[in-house]
C-alpha cells in the first residue's frame, strides 16, 4: 500500500498499481492512447504523461508505480501543450479521410485531435508507398497506422499468437505478419478491437455501416462455456427491409478477449420457422423422452423441467449427464460440489497443468488465461494431451503426449505428483510405462509445484466422457482437496454446467422422443430444416451459468418472428408465464432485469468415496481420429454463421501409416455417423492421431459430444486426389 | 368615435372604426349600404381598369413561380461533381447523424474498394428544414434545394437518392451551389492548406 496525492486527492496504490491504474480507479482522467488494461504498458505514446512535485520533466504515468507520498498532477499548461504536440505529430501525414474511415465515431485519434486543439496539419513527411494489406478477415491500412503497438502487445500478451510485429523504419513503419507474408493466425480479431484507429478493420463489416448507426446489445457469446461477454451491434437488414441484422460484435477491449467465433461467427440468428405449434405442443405432451442439449439457457432448462414434470417424460441430455456424474464423483472425494478455480486463478497462476482438452480451440478463453498468466507471472505450463498442439508453443514449456485412452492412469500418476505425501497406492512403474509419461517428466512438475505459488489444474472433456470417467473425476477431488492446486474442470459445452446444475437428468430414452436443438422423432431447433423452429440463442434473452460459475445474461439482438420454448410450454402448463425469463426468479430469486454478479457457489459435501486403483489401462491401435473442430468453429450454428470446409488434418507420419496423401477423399465412421472428408496433410501436426472437425455435422454432432473424443476408425480412400 | 389617445413616442397612427351596428335595424341599413352603395361599385371598377389596363400583379401559380433565394431552404437535393459527373457523397454520414430530426437514413458498401451510398433518404414528413446537413456535409452534397411543394397523403413522406441527385444528363444544368452551407465567397483565403512533402 503506498500512499500518495493525485491533483490533491489522497490515493493508495495496491502493489504493483502504476499511478494510471489508481487514477483510473479513483476516476481521474488521464489521457492515454497506447495503453490498455490486459497487456504490459507499451509506452509508445508518451500521452499519459504527468508532473510529479519535485521531480524533473515528465513522467509517464501508465508504467510508472508511485512512491510514498508523491504528489502528482494531471494537468497543467505544459502537460496540455506537451499533448498537443504529440497530437500534432500523431497527425502528421495522417489521411484525412474520416468520411470513408469505419472507425470514424469511435476512433481515438479523432477524439484526441479535437480533445487537444488540433486544428489543421501543420507539418507533412515525404510519403511512403504503403499498400493496403489484405488479410483475410483482416485488413490493415499502413497509411492509418499510428505505431502504438496495441495489437502486437494484444496479440502477443493476450491471445499467444504472437503472429504480427512491428516492422521498423521511420515513416514507412508497418505492423506485419511476423515471420511470413500471409497472415496465419487463430483470427481471433482482437488486434482489430484494440486498433484505436482505423488501420486495422474486419474485411467483412468494411463500409457497411457507420459506427453511430450501430444499436449495441449487451450479450454472452454462446458457443463455448466461456461465455464471454460481448455487444452485438444491431442495425436495419438494409434501407428498405427494417428488421434488425447484426452487423458485428464487439467487446470491452479492457476486459474480455474475443475468439474468432464469437467476432465473426454472430450471424446465425433463425429466420425459419417450420411446423405447427399444435403439432409440436402435441408431440411434446406425448413425448416419453425429451432430449436436448448444452446450447440452452438456464430458463429453458426450467421450462423443460416443468414440462418433464407436467407430462412424466424423461429429460435426457447425454453430455451434460456425464458432466453432472462427473461433478457428483469428485465431489465424493473433494468434499465441495463444483471445482474451485476460476480463468481469473488461471490467469494468476505460476504453474499450469492442462489435461484432456485441446485447449486452444476448446475454450479459447482458457488458453488467453494460459497466455496471460505466461506473459504476466512465467508460469511453467504442462500440457498433457496425446495430440502436439503448435498454436500453443509460444507458451508452453512442457508436452507430455500420453496414449491414447491411459486417462485414468495419467491422472493418477498426476494426483500423486501434485499431492505431497498423497498416500496413493500406485504401481508407478506400470503407469509410467502404459501412459507414456516418464517419471522425469512428473518430477519436473512437482519440482516446479514446489516453488510456484498458485498452481491451477484445467481439465477437459476427454476426460469427462471417459469410460472411466468416475474414477478420474475422484483422483481430481483428492487434488482439489489435498493439494494447493486449484481446479478448472471446463464444461464442454456452452451451458453444460447449467445443465448439470439445474437439469433433472436421466439415463434411459424411451420413443417417442422429442429433441429441443438435437435430433429427437420430433425435431424441436433453431437452425435449419426441423420440425418445429424455435429462436437461436442470439433471439433470447436468459442466462448460462459460464465456465467461472457465474450466471451470465444474454439478451435479444434480433427478433424472431415465431414460438419459442415458452409458447409451447405455456400451452402444457397450468400455470403460464408471459416471457421465458419469468424462469429467471425461480432459478436464482431476482429479476432477470436486476440479476448481477450471481454466482454458484460450491456447497459442502460429505467426503464419502475413495479412488479405485487403476486396473489395466487399454491401448488403441490402428487408426485414430480425435473429434477438435478448428478455430472458428464450434457447432451447427458456427458453421452457419462462418463458412468453412471440414478436412480432416494429419500429420505426415499419419498420411504414411494409413497410406493416405494430401487431397484424397476418405470415408470413415464414428458411431454410426459417418464422414467423407478430404484429408489434408497439417505440418504442424505430429504423430498418428487426425483431427476431426464435427461441426459440419448439424445436430447430429451433439451425438458426438457426449462420447470419447478419441476414435479408432476404419479409413477408407474413396478417391484419390488424382496426383498419386 | 372612440379615437383612442396612444401613448408613448412610437408613431401609430389611429385608424377610424365606425361603432358597430347593435341593435337589428342599423345591421339592415349597413348591408343595404355597403352592397347598393357606391363602395361595391369603387371596388369593382378599380377592377376593371386595372383589367383594361393589363396591369396584373397576381403570380400566375403553378404557371409562375416567385423565384427564391439562394439560401433558402426547401427539399434537398443530392450534387454531383461538376467536372467528373461522379457523385459527390461519400457516404460519411455526418448529416445522419447531425440530423436534429433523424430523417435521414443511408445505406453504404464497398464497391471496387471504395466506400459508396447505394441509397439515401430524408422522411420529409419529419424534416424540420433546419439545414444542418447541408451545412455539415464536408463535400457539398447533400444541399436545399427550392422545391417547396410536398404535399404528401401521409405524414411520413420519403425523398429517395434518386430523387435528390442531379440526372447524370442534366449535369450541365447543375449549378455550384451558393446557398446554406456552401462554402463563403472568400474561402480560398480562409483556408488553411495541408502541408504536402512530395
Ligand atoms: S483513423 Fe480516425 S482520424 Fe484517421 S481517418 Fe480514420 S477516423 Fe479519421
Ligand atoms: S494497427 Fe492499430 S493497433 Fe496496431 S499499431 Fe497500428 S494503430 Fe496501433
Ligand atoms: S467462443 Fe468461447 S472464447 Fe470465443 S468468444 Fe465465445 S465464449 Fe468467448
Ligand atoms: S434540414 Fe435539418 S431536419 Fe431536415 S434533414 Fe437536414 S438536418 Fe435533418
Ligand atoms: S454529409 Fe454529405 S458526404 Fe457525408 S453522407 Fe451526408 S451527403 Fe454524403
Ligand atoms: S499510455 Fe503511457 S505511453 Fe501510451
Amino acid at each position: 500500500m503506498t500512499k500518495f496525492y493525485i491533483d490533491g486527492k489522497e490515493v493508495t496504490a495496491h502493489k504493483g498499481e502504476t499511478i494510471l491504474e489508481v487514477a483510473r480507479r479513483e476516476g481521474i482522467y488521464i489521457p492515454t492512447m497506447c495503453y490498455i488494461s490486459k497487456v504490459s504498458p507499451i509506452a509508445s505514446c508518451r500521452l499519459c504523461v504527468v508532473e510529479v512535485k519535485g521531480v524533473d520533466g515528465f513522467v509517464l504515468s501508465c508504467q510508472t508505480p508511485p512512491t510514498e507520498g508523491i504528489e502528482v498532477f494531471t494537468n497543467s499548461p505544459e502537460l496540455f501543450q506537451h499533448r498537443q504536440n504529440i497530437m500534432k505529430l500523431y497527425n502528421v501525414n495522417h489521411p484525412l479521410e474520416c468520411g470513408v474511415c469505419d472507425k470514424s465515431g469511435e476512433c481515438e485519434l479523432q477524439n484526441k485531435t479535437l480533445e487537444f486543439g488540433v486544428q489543421s496539419q501543420e507539418f507533412s513527411a515525404k510519403e511512403q508507398y504503403r499498400p493496403i494489406r489484405n488479410w483475410g478477415k483482416i485488413q490493415y491500412d499502413p497509411s492509418l497506422c499510428i505505431m502504438c503497438e496495441r495489437c502486437v502487445s494484444t496479440c502477443n500478451e493476450a491471445i499467444g499468437d504472437d503472429a504480427i510485429e512491428l516492422k521498423f523504419g521511420g515513416y514507412s513503419s508497418e505492423i506485419v505478419p511476423k515471420g511470413s507474408d500471409v497472415l496465419e493466425c487463430s483470427e481471433c480479431g482482437e488486434c482489430i478491437a484494440v486498433c484505436p484507429v482505423g488501420a486495422l478493420i474486419s474485411t467483412d463489416f468494411k463500409y457497411s455501416s457507420n459506427a453511430w448507426e450501430l444499436q449495441q446489445i449487451p450479450a454472452t457469446c454462446s458457443h463455448c462455456s466461456a461465455g464471454c461477454n460481448l455487444f452485438y451491434e444491431v442495425k436495419q437488414e438494409s434501407h428498405f427491409d427494417n428488421t434488425p441484422r447484426i452487423y458485428r460484435v464487439k467487446n470491452d477491449i479492457e476486459h474480455v478477449s474475443l475468439c474468432g467465433a464469437g467476432r465473426f461467427g454472430f450471424d446465425f440468428a433463425n429466420s425459419d420457422t417450420f411446423g405447427d405449434f399444435e403439432t409440436a405442443v402435441s408431440k411434446l405432451r406425448e413425448a416419453k423422452t425429451i432430449l436436448f442439449s448444452s446450447h440452452i439457457t438456464n430458463e429453458e432448462i426450467e421450462i423443460l423441467n416443468q414440462i418433464a414434470k407436467t407430462t412424466g417424460a424423461k429429460l435426457v441430455n447425454p453430455e451434460a449427464r456425464k458432466f453432472q456424474q462427473f461433478l457428483k464423483a469428485f465431489a465424493t472425494t473433494s468434499g465441495e460440489t463444483l471445482y474451485n478455480g476460476t480463468l481469473e486463478d488461471i490467469e494468476n497462476s505460476n504453474q499450469i497443468i492442462v489435461i484432456g482438452t485441446k485447449i486452444a480451440t476448446d475454450n479459447p478463453a482458457v488458453r488467453y488465461a494460459i497466455t496471460r498468466a505466461y506473459k504476466k507471472h512465467r508460469a511453467y505450463i504442462s500440457y498433457l494431451h496425446p495430440v502436439f498442439d503448435s498454436t500453443l508453443q509460444n507458451t508452453i514449456k512442457q508436452f507430455i503426449n500420453y496414449e491414447v485412452g491411459t486417462e485414468e492412469g495419467v491422472i493418477a500418476l498426476l494426483a500423486d505428483t501434485l499431492i505431497t505425501n498423497s498416500n496413493l497406492d500406485l504401481d508407478i512403474g506400470y503407469l509410467s510405462g502404459e501412459t507414456n509419461i516418464g517419471e522425469e517428466e512428473l518430477e519436473t512438475i512437482s519440482k516446479i509445484g514446489k516453488r510456484a505459488k498458485n498452481r491451477t489444474l484445467i481439465v477437459g472433456s476427454d476426460l469427462i466422457t471417459h469410460e472411466k470417467s468416475e474414477n478420474i473425476a475422484k483422483y481430481i477431488g483428492l487434488i482439489q482437496k489435498n493439494s494447493n492446486v486449484k481446479v478448472v474442470i471446463v464444461p464442454p459445452d456452452t451451458n453444460s454446467l447449467g445443465v448439470a446444475l439445474f437439469g433433472n437428468l436421466a439415463d434411459e430414452v424411451q420413443a417417442p422422443t422429442v429433441g429441443y436443438n438435437i435430433e429427437g422423432d420430433y425435431t424441436i431447433a433453431s437452425i435449419g430444416k426441423c420440425d418445429f423452429s424455435v429462436p437461436a440463442l442470439n433471439q433470447q434473452e436468459g442466462t448460462f451459468v459460464n465456465i467461472d460459475k457465474k450466471v451470465v445474461k444474454t439478451n435479444v439482438a434480433v427478433p424472431y418472428r415465431g414460438k419459442n420454448l415458452n409458447d409451447l410450454a405455456n400451452a402444457i402448463l397450468d400455470n403460464p408465464k408471459r416471457w421465458t425469463i419469468d424462469y429467471t426468479s425461480e432459478l436464482f430469486g431476482v429479476e432477470f432485469d436486476e440479476l448481477q454478479d450471481v454466482e454458484i457457489v460450491s456447497k459442502m459435501y460429505r467426503v464419502s468415496g475413495d479412488v479405485d486403483e487403476v486396473e489395466e489401462l487399454p491401448s488403441f491401435d490402428g487408426a485414430v481420429v480425435y473429434n477438435s473442430n478448428p478455430f472458428l468453429q464450434f457447432n451447427p450454428w458456427t458453421a452457419k454463421a462462418i463458412e468453412e470446409k471440414p478436412y480432416l488434418l494429419g500429420a505426415k507420419q499419419f498420411a504414411i501409416a494409413n497410406k493416405l496423401s494430401d487431397g484424397d477423399m476418405v470415408r470413415f465412421e464414428i458411431d454410426g455417423e459417418i464422414f467423407i472428408r478430404e484429408f489434408k496433410i497439417d505440418n504442424s501436426l505430429k504423430g498418428v492421431i487426425a483431427l476431426n472437425p464435427i461441426f459440419d455435422k448439424g445436430l447430429r454432432s451433439y451425438k458426438l459430444l457426449s462420447k470419447y473424443r478419441f476414435q479408432r476408425v476404419q479409413i477408407e480412400k474413396v478417391k484419390s486426389n488424382g496426383r498419386s | 368615435m372612440n379615437k383612442e389617445v396612444i401613448k408613448g413616442s412610437q408613431n401609430y397612427i389611429p385608424v377610424e372604426i365606425e361603432d358597430y351596428p347593435t341593435t337589428g335595424w342599423q345591421k339592415f341599413k349597413q348591408v343595404v349600404r355597403r352592397s347598393l352603395g357606391k363602395e361595391l361599385f369603387v371596388g369593382l371598377w378599380v377592377v376593371l381598369r386595372e383589367m383594361l389596363k393589363f396591369n396584373i400583379h397576381t403570380v400566375q401559380y403553378p404557371e409562375e413561380v416567385l423565384p427564391l433565394p439562394s439560401r433558402y431552404r426547401a427539399v434537398h437535393k443530392l450534387l454531383r461533381l461538376l467536372e467528373s459527373g461522379n457523385e459527390r457523397c461519400i457516404g460519411c454520414g455526418l448529416c445522419e447523424k447531425i440530423c436534429i430530426a433523424d430523417c435521414i437514413r443511408m445505406e453504404t458498401k464497398e464497391e471496387n474498394g471504395r466506400k459508396v451510398v447505394s441509397e439515401y433518404s430524408i422522411n420529409l414528413g419529419r424534416c424540420i428544414f433546419c439545414g444542418y446537413c447541408a451545412e455539415v456535409c464536408p463535400e457539398l452534397a447533400i444541399v436545399h434545394g427550392s422545391r417547396y411543394e410536398n404535399a404528401s397523403e401521409q405524414r411520413a413522406h420519403f425523398v429517395l437518392k434518386d430523387d435528390m441527385l442531379t440526372p447524370i444528363d442534366f449535369l450541365k444544368e447543375q449549378k455550384e451551389f451558393d446557398g446554406f452551407g456552401a462554402v463563403s465567397p472568400n474561402a480560398d483565403k480562409l483556408i488553411k492548406k495541408t502541408p504536402l512533402a512530395y
